[in-house]
């Protein structure tokens, strides 16, 4: 029986504790698998027939981003247009989702909240996989105490439960003013150690395959090595690993401003929408189930697809 | 034995490397004490009185030796807000997070075995599908939703429960099922996939064919042998939980540690910021040992191994 | 024959009345009225000296010599409270007290002169004090701060019971500075015994006011009980439980589950206030408390353009005052445009009514000072303010806006602003100031009275002339004399130089539980620390 650990979904922190046992032979198999496979762009076709779920999520996905880049275009109103006059109102044909507590149009703060949520979705954990793609090829092809050392600097990084640590990084930055700068370095800081993890096992396996030590004897350069040979490698699994940290970025986005110390007024952001409109559950209840269900579909969306693409992309992952 | 001391002793550098992180994360940043102390109402001469008698301007060296003997003694210092010692504050929360977490964990794990056995033998079917995409939408509700929706609908609505916490078992239990709601779907994923997993193994085909009922089959050997990495799962999931009890000691009202530390971020009080993060984070290190310990008591192959 | 008549009525009269007296206090002891008010955060400590926060607490377990009492009609007097007399020497500058006889702390301990001796040395030696400000006037207050002499040389014990104070000058609100939470009388035995354990530790925090601290669990509740050695009428609810909820929607909810006896709108949502407001179920149960308070908008006159006096009355004009009164605070309050609150001693009519929302006046006004094409203003907020300070900021903002001004709100974290506020270099931010003593020169000194207290609010306020005369006023022995000088102080610092924007004074409301509470009195300044002494329950 395998360690399963890694199939678990990702939750707000799930996908941290869960890579941290990613075994070794998984990517002997999926390199041996993929070499195999007839490329990504067909694998991902594959998946879009086969896995209709998955491939609603990637509309989803898709439209929501095309919603957040046109939000200037779409909105009916500016983003903090103040009406003071209509405050508090129900969902009607100018205010869809009705007005909060300033007059402003909720619906057309949730078109701008979608941009926050995909910036410090989709950005930090960009910058987390790369940083943590270079900490886990030094670690695994260095080896000795740059091992080590990355090796602790992760433990220690997946020791912390997530949200303090993210806390604790909006605290040192608080004096920073731009709060989703904030939120974006703290969050960039936060997932690069499960990334590393898995690169650096793939790259341990890897190194010992013959087309490495081939390449090697005929002079190929480290660098090079790692870059052309073992990088390429992990991708598919680095694809699921980041999809899947897309959503938990948001969900802690979505958490710190609920909590009050991530984003701030007057820029809207789901997690702040709902942290200002708890208040009115009980006389505006619209106000709170807008952004709510927002943060909702687009994180199911997050994860729906990247269990999609897990089934295809990771072979080792596959349940059927 | 040897791989298990190996074990334990490399959490040593790791708890190091935590206090020294905490430490250096809160300290690189110039602050002023004074001012969150003393809030609307102050003068010159205060600001600067206590400034002084605050006593910040040891160097960082000295400081951060100083911290780590005295945290090692249990000596976290004093909260600036609180006026107690940080240790005595953390310790009388501690209980109310320990009891939230032990029913969260019961809930999910109760919710998560049950939907995830279910799907797993009705895989592919109906109400797999519907239970499967149940959990996923468990993992992907913030817990502030779930908090304020069953507070909502159950103890302001129906008024079944109460709306806050009095530390009674009773009043957590909306809490802990805040709290649990996502450890729950990851429970119920991990079960069904790795009963599945076991259910294609040849011992149970050789069951089958021995003429066991199936249900003898699921319940007798897949499930015994499916629970091993379910239950490291338990251990793993207390992160989680520790950054979930946050929010759900927040909105339930319960003097737990992640009230700790959501007050001490709010006032900037450090040493009460230092001494949370630094418990909680031993605590996620200790859970993870105890499962990675467990995991090879329980598993032949790997005691083998070692 | 009628004598008799007469004795047998009178016998009947005392009997009914004994029986009466009977039941009442049978039925006292029978049920034990609890008093359930809802927190947001928990208190610090309740040593006052150590802290600035949270007086509900001290107010309600110690006692000070002076008390201000709140008459129905919303006006309010000094009244004598530990003290049985007082006198005051012609020039103003000795006071002599005389403590009322047999107080009582609630271990029993009698309070004497030597404990009011002692808190009021304690206020200035102790290092880290944050209360050394009001009482300065005190003689021989600065040796000791210093640390230069271990007694008060101003304050002078005759016996157990009589005492004398003398101030460095005359200063006209030393009589209402006793009466604020800082003046409270500890004991001296339990001061010194308790050590750091003092205001934290309930059993070893002593006070003799009505009531003691029974339990205090960190972050979750505080348990005061009557103290039955009080000197005083007793109080009514004979246990308050303070529990705290940290999210505003958990309170409102709570109190409508009747979980919570007066509901403190300061902390909930004044949208949500509204809502109660319109029920006919809370509507006749709301108890209006007139707030002695100013809410200000801060122009740093460091700052340019701030630094042009035509900016800063172009901006004050440019906000829509009574918009933001009524969308964020139902209106609950008046627009005020000087600097005393609404309602206190200093603020007059004359200096009222000058400043009124003129948009296009602001435009001219800013053309004029050659900033036609509008600037970039920084509007700095504390994150950790209220909803509803946020959104007026957002309001001003937009205001600022509509005048061609670039506003833009800045948060920062709590001690970020304060640091930053307290540095002088904070462009504007908005803020209130609730009276602490009835007298002008409460608020004024605070704002207006040196360029020290100029930069730490980062006002910057420039004129030397002006602020000298403000510091000289307080000695100024005549009170009609004096309230005239702070009058004109008021119109030359605001109305000519606009050194601020004046906005308003806001009414604060409570809602009482009609089952349990009988009636409640807030506090004189109508500030939020809980009144639990001003509570009959029913």
């Amino acid at each position: 029986m395998k360690k399963t650990d890694e199939k678990m979904p990702s939750g707000a922190e799930t996908k941290l504790t869960g890579e941290e046992r990613a075994p070794e032979k998984t990517a002997q198999e999926l390199a041996s698998e993929i070499g195999e496979k007839d490329g990504l762009k067909e694998e991902l076709f594959r998946m879009c027939r086969q896995n209709h779920v998955a491939a609603l999520s990637a509309a989803v996905i898709l439209i929501i981003i095309l919603l957040a880049v046109f939000a200037p275009v779409i909105a009916p109103y500016k983003e903090a247009e103040q009406d003071l006059m209509s405050r508090l109102q129900g969902p009607s044909m100018a205010h869809l989702f009705g007005t909060d507590e300033l007059g402003r149009d909720v619906f057309s703060r949730i078109l701008y909240g979608a941009r926050v949520s995909l910036i410090v979705g989709i950005f930090p954990s960009i910058i987390s996989l790369v940083i943590g793609i270079v900490m886990g090829l030094l670690a695994g092809f260095i080896g000795g105490w740059v091992d080590y050392v990355i090796m602790r600097l992760a433990d220690i990084m997946l020791s912390f439960p997530s949200l303090l640590l993210t806390m604790v990084i909006m605290y040192t930055l608080g004096r920073f003013s731009n709060s989703i700068v904030c939120i974006f370095i703290a969050l960039s800081l936060v997932g690069w150690a499960s990334v590393s993890r898995v690169v650096r096992s793939q790259t341990l396996s890897l190194k010992e395959t013959e087309y490495v030590e081939a390449a090697r004897s005929i002079g190929v350069g480290s660098g090079k090595i790692m870059f052309r040979h073992i990088l390429p490698n992990c991708i598919p699994s680095l694809i699921v690993l980041y999809t899947l940290s897309v959503p938990s970025s948001i969900l802690s986005e979505s958490t710190l401003s609920f909590l009050g110390i991530g984003v701030q007024p007057p820029a809207a952001s789901w997690g702040l929408m709902v942290n200002q409109s708890k208040q009115f559950l009980f006389t505006q209840p619209w106000l709170a189930l807008a952004p709510s269900l927002a943060i909702m579909v687009i994180v199911l969306a997050f994860n729906f697809l990247g269990d999609g693409l897990r089934d295809v992309l990771d072979p080792y992952m596959k349940t059927q | 034995m040897k791989v298990i001391l190996k074990r334990f002793l490399s959490i040593i550098p790791v708890l190091l490397g935590v206090i020294v992180m905490i430490f250096i994360m809160l300290r690189i940043v110039p602050g002023d004490p004074a001012a969150i102390l003393l809030g609307e109402h102050v003068s010159p001469d205060t600001v600067e009185r206590l400034t002084k008698s605050m006593n910040l301007d040891q160097p960082m060296g000295v400081q951060l030796l100083s911290y780590i003997w005295n945290a090692l003694r249990g000596d976290l210092g004093m909260s600036y807000t609180m006026k107690r010692p940080v240790t005595e504050l953390i310790l009388g929360a501690f209980p109310y997070t320990v009891k939230l977490s032990l029913m969260a964990a019961v809930f999910a794990w109760a919710v998560g075995l049950i939907s995830g056995i279910i799907a797993a033998i009705t895989q592919n079917r109906i109400p797999d599908r519907l239970f499967m995409g149940f959990s996923l939408a468990g993992v992907s509700v913030p817990v502030f939703m779930t908090s304020l929706f069953l507070q909502y609908m159950l103890a302001f609505k129906i008024r079944a429960f109460s709306l806050t916490s009095d530390g009674s078992l009773y009043s957590m239990i909306l809490p802990a099922i805040a709290l649990g709601w996502n450890s729950a779907g990851s429970i119920a994923r991990m079960t069904r996939s790795s009963l599945i997993e076991v259910m294609q193994a040849d011992y149970i085909d050789t069951a089958r064919a021995k003429g066991l009922a199936r249900r003898a089959v699921i319940l007798g050997h897949a499930l015994k042998n499916s629970m091993l990495p379910v239950i490291t799962m338990m251990a793993l999931q207390l992160s989680s939980m520790m950054s979930g009890a946050v929010i759900t000691e927040s909105i339930f009202a319960i003097p737990g540690i992640g009230r700790l530390a959501t007050e001490a971020i709010q006032k900037r009080d450090m040493p009460l910021l230092q001494g949370t993060v630094l418990f909680t984070t031993v605590i996620v290190v200790v859970g993870n040992l105890i499962a990675d310990l467990l995991y090879s008591v329980l598993d032949p192959r790997i005691r083998k191994e070692a | 024959m009628r004598k008799r008549h007469v004795c047998a009525l009178l016998t009947a009269a005392v009997l009914a009345g004994a029986l009466c007296a009977g039941t009442l206090s049978a039925s006292a002891a029978e049920e034990e009225k609890v008093l359930h008010i809802a927190w947001t955060a928990d208190a610090q400590t309740l040593d006052v000296h150590k802290t600035t926060s949270n007086y509900a607490i001290p107010l309600a377990v110690f006692d000070r010599l002076f008390e201000v009492q709140l008459n129905d009609d919303g006006s309010s007097e000094l009244v004598k409270s530990l003290l049985d007399d007082y006198s005051i020497s012609d020039d103003g500058t000795v006071y002599s007290f005389t403590l009322k006889d047999g107080i009582q702390f609630s271990d029993g301990s009698a309070l004497t002169s030597e404990d009011v001796e002692y808190t009021f040395t304690r206020m200035f030696a102790l290092e880290d004090s944050v209360q050394t400000d009001f009482t300065s006037a005190i003689k021989g207050s600065d040796a000791v701060m210093a640390g230069e002499a271990d007694t008060l040389e101003g304050f002078k014990v005759i016996d157990d019971l009589n005492f004398e104070i003398t101030l460095d000058a005359p200063y006209a609100s030393f009589l209402a500075v006793l009466a604020t939470p800082t003046c409270c009388i500890f004991s001296k035995d339990n001061v010194e015994e308790a050590g750091d354990d003092f205001g934290v530790v309930p059993e070893k925090t002593i006070g003799s006011g009505p009531y003691m601290v029974t339990e205090w669990v960190a972050n979750d509740s505080l348990t005061l009980q009557a103290n039955p050695l009080y000197w005083g009428a007793p109080a009514s609810a004979s246990t308050v439980v303070f529990k705290i909820y940290p999210e505003p929607s958990t309170i409102s909810m709570a109190f409508q589950n009747g979980e919570i006896d007066i509901l403190d709108c300061d902390s909930i949502d004044s949208a949500v206030a509204e809502t109660f407001k319109i029920n006919p179920m809370y509507s006749d149960n709301i108890v209006y408390a007139n707030r002695l308070a100013t809410t200000y908008l801060a122009l740093n006159e460091n700052v340019q353009p701030l630094d042009d006096v035509n900016v800063r009355k172009a901006i004050q004009m440019a906000i829509d005052r009574q918009s933001i009164l009524d969308a964020i605070y139902a209106g609950e309050g008046v627009t005020v445009d000087g600097i005393y609150p609404a309602g206190s001693i200093g603020f007059t009519e004359e200096n009222q009514g000058w400043l009124t929302y003129d948009p296009d006046g602001a435009k001219a006004l800013l053309e004029e000072a050659g900033y036609g094409d509008g600037f970039d203003m920084e509007l700095s907020a504390d994150a950790s303010a209220s909803a509803s300070v946020a959104n007026v900021l957002q309001i001003i903002a937009e205001n600022l806006q509509a005048v061609g001004i670039n506003a833009t709100i800045e948060n920062y974290d709590e001690a970020a602003w304060l640091t930053l506020r307290k540095s002088g270099e904070m462009p504007s931010f908005t803020a209130t100031w609730t009276l602490d003593y009835n007298d002008p020169s409460n608020i004024i000194d605070t704002f207006f009275s040196s360029p020290d207290t100029g930069t730490l609010r980062s006002l910057n306020y420039a004129d030397e002339e002006v602020m000298a005369r403000v510091r000289a006023a307080s000695a100024i022995v005549d009170e009609g004399e004096r309230l005239a000088e702070y009058a004109a102080l008021e119109k030359k610092i605001v109305e000519e130089d606009a050194a601020w924007v004046p906005l308003y004074t806001r009414q604060h409301l409570f809602i009482v539980n009609a089952d349990t509470v009988e009636h409640f009195t807030p506090h004189w300044a109508g500030y939020s620390d809980f009144n639990v002494y001003g509570v009959t329950m029913k």
